[in-house]
């Protein structure tokens, strides 16, 4: 067993961790503002993949195609919140849930009938011969999806800790009707963060796709991933998410080469388990203190 | 100036408020003093946005408050501190009262610098405040939770400030500050819709008082008044 292989291995796992961390943080944006997810993330990783490839095959350079993508993603996002999620919630009710995933189903459909079944391949302007760093190859398109992960999420948390509609978002949070009494219009918040959500569904599928190909069921896979990230770090945590996601990868990649490619799933589901079972708020969950 | 004309409200079928009318004056105090249950919270709920109204009309300085949330109410000037204080818990102090002024600072970048003046002047009413700046507000005593609660309603410098029940789970001490601390936004000239069990008490603050009993104003008077006024002595001031 040598060294630079288990770090090859870890590395190159890790970096699809990332991508279920992307995924998972759409769930923590819209769960902080609302308490509500959507069920039908991953419909919305892949539409917007899909969406995206057509906007390459139209002879769009890749530049251009991220933008309208992230766009597109932003645009779905805000249809989830006003289609399925605002009325459920205006009503108190957790309609959300169901009314989510059919909005999944509808979006998978849709899919299948403009692109059909099939898996296509998605082009990358980015190289990929590896690149050797100590006897761990990585390449160029793993650097950039590493990095767009990053930066996504460091200019939504630079957002969220140091702006005042970041504290809007805490505080819609915390208290719903205490925010609307400052002021803050809880609903354009939520808004907000659905858009939020599906600007980063969006980008995570672009980042990925090259990687493993895109078609209708490209996320049904990634999303059980990234639910089981979200639920293991805690929905409080950005760092955590990405730490949990980062970890993930990396253990199913060890699982897949050590024990067999049978058991790249069991890691996940131990995680998530175990995290349930020891810590239901997640291993990142914050608790707050409270004086009476 | 703020006016409620015949509200009616309530919660999912069961009416509370029964054609409630008020006014306050700019300028005024104005308290609303009733046993548990009269409908005073919900007089303010119904007032602020929170609860719509099934009927009736609310005006501050001439725009229309019913019928819009309570979001919109806070842009026109209204400042709601509600029972239970409600202050966002895991947010440090300052971020609360920069919340309160969320209307009149900058969503995203260089707000702290135009918010100076005004925390300036919320630490100078709350010395207290100032010492717990960087502290999460959930872990302040209940005390300096209605001190943050006020102070937040006031960094939006209200036209109208609605205060529920300060006075609520407080020792008498803190009572007695924070009723020393009304008295001085009263001098500044603050508007002051006041609801409070103390009847006493907010009878020493108060213009004008309202008596609420099972959703209606009962009766209505300067504190001279009602201290005259022998059914309100025995049932609230005895």
């Amino acid at each position: 067993m040598q060294p630079t292989i288990i770090a090859q291995i870890v590395v190159s796992g890790s970096l699809i961790g990332l991508i279920y961390a992307l995924i998972a943080y759409g769930f923590q944006l819209t769960y902080a503002t609302s308490k509500s997810i959507n069920f039908g993330q991953g419909e919305l990783v892949m539409l917007s993949t899909l969406f995206s490839l057509s906007l390459l095959n139209w002879g769009l350079s890749y530049w251009l195609m991220l933008p309208l993508g992230m766009l597109f993603g932003i645009a779905l996002g805000l249809f989830v919140e006003r289609t399925a999620v605002r009325l459920a919630l205006a009503q108190n009710s957790e309609g959300w849930i169901l009314m989510t995933i059919i909005l999944g189903l509808f979006f998978f459909s849709s899919a299948e009938n403009i692109w059909g079944r099939d898996d296509h391949p998605f082009p990358s302007p980015f190289a990929t011969d590896p690149i050797s760093f100590l006897g761990i190859d990585i390449t160029c398109q793993e650097i950039t999806l590493a990095s767009g992960v990053f930066v996504i999420m460091g200019l939504i948390e630079l957002l969220m800790n140091k702006t005042l509609l970041g504290k809007a978002f805490a505080a819609v949070a915390t208290d719903r009707d205490a925010a609307q009494l400052m002021g803050i219009s809880a609903r354009r918040i939520i808004m907000l963060s659905y858009g939020l959500s599906g600007l980063v569904s969006a980008l995570a599928g672009i980042l990925v796709a090259p990687i493993t190909t895109a078609g209708p069921t490209m996320a049904s896979t990634l999303i059980l991933k990234a639910f089981s990230v979200a639920v293991v770090a805690g929905l409080d945590s950005g760092f955590g998410i990405v730490v949990i996601g980062m970890l993930l990868g990396a253990l199913e990649n060890l699982a897949s080469f050590y024990i067999g490619s049978g058991w790249r799933e069991v890691p996940g589901l131990v995680l998530l388990i175990l995290a349930l079972a020891l810590r239901p708020a997640g291993i990142f969950g914050k608790a707050i203190v409270r004086k009476v | 100036m703020l006016i409620v004309e015949n509200l009616h409200a309530g919660y999912s079928n069961s009416e509370v408020l029964h054609g409630v009318c008020l006014e306050v004056k700019t300028g005024s105090v104005v308290a609303i003093i009733g046993a548990n249950g009269a409908g005073k919270s919900t007089t303010l709920r119904t007032i602020s946005g929170l609860l719509t109204p099934t009927q009736g009309r609310v005006l501050l300085n001439g725009q229309t408050l019913h019928g819009r949330d309570a979001a919109h109410a806070a842009r026109l000037g209204l400042a709601h501190a509600p029972e239970g204080r409600r202050v966002f818990g895991p947010l440090s102090v300052e971020d609360n009262l920069l919340l309160g002024a969320y209307r009149h600072l900058p969503a995203l970048f260089g707000y702290k610098k135009p918010a100076r003046p005004r925390l300036d002047t919320i630490y100078e009413l709350f010395p207290r405040l100032k010492q717990r700046a960087a502290q999460q507000a959930g872990t302040l005593s209940g005390g300096e939770q209605q001190m943050l609660a006020i102070g937040r309603a006031l960094m939006g410098e209200p036209s109208i400030m609605l205060l529920d029940e300060p006075s609520m789970g407080l020792a008498p001490v803190i009572v007695h500050e924070v009723f020393n601390t009304l008295r001085r936004l009263k001098a500044a000239g603050i508007t002051l819709l006041l609801v409070e069990q103390f009847a006493k008490r907010a009878l020493e603050v108060a213009d004008y008082v309202y008596v609420m009993e099972r959703g209606n104003i009962v009766v209505e008077g300067t504190p001279v008044q009602l201290q005259q006024d022998e059914r309100v002595l025995t049932a609230y001031l005895g």
